[in-house]
């Protein structure tokens, strides 16, 4: 992908108010969270997944992604990698987690 | 039957709790499989996902999957490697 088309989804996400969402959320820790606990697996761009069953994530709604990995530290929704990686993490951990993968450009949309 | 709540920008889920309803669209298609075959299965538990995921076929569910995987608002960098 060239960088017009990276610039053009950001400021698209900026204008949508995509990233907005968690304004409290301090971004730059969630990217040290992301990159040393999540990269490994949904890319470190959170649109490239090591395995086509991990789901993209950047882009992706924050509280959304706040509310799933909620329900993965209360055994709600079960995934054994994700339920070890979840648990130790705060809430704060979790919104900013979110706000930094919820930044980042990426393919997910509403289209029909 | 996906589109009431997923392809509404900024549509919100009322319950159980209020969040957004996640995009799907440029979703990997495996991914999207696993999640419905998982709400069909009862292994994950939103009502209304799981009313609706337990009427469809596996070939459905496949269908639905490759549908919005190929719906991304970027070239499908990894929907179907």
């Amino acid at each position: 992908m060239n960088k017009i088309t990276v610039t053009t989804v950001a400021l698209l996400a900026a204008a949508a108010g995509w990233s907005t969402t968690a304004a409290a959320a301090d971004i730059e820790a969630g990217r040290k969270i992301g990159e040393t606990q999540c990269a490994a697996c949904h890319g470190k761009d959170g649109k490239t997944p090591i395995d086509p069953s991990y789901p993209k994530i950047a882009g992706q709604y924050p509280d959304y992604m706040v509310k799933v990995l909620g329900d993965y530290q209360t055994g709600a929704r079960k995934n054994p990698i994700m339920g070890g990686i979840a648990k130790p993490l705060s809430k704060a951990d979790l919104e900013n987690v979110a706000a930094f993968f919820s930044s980042l450009p990426g393919p997910l949309t509403h289209k029909k | 039957m996906c589109t009431g709540c997923h392809t509404i920008p900024g549509y919100q889920a009322s319950f159980p709790k209020v969040y957004h309803v996640p995009k799907i669209g440029g979703q990997s298609a495996k991914y999207i499989e696993s999640a419905l075959t998982a709400y069909k299965k009862g292994e994950r538990n939103h009502p209304t996902m799981k009313v609706i995921a337990a009427g469809l076929s596996d070939k459905q569910i496949a269908d639905i999957a490759a549908y919005y995987a190929a719906r991304g608002s970027e070239p499908a960098v990894a929907a179907n490697k």
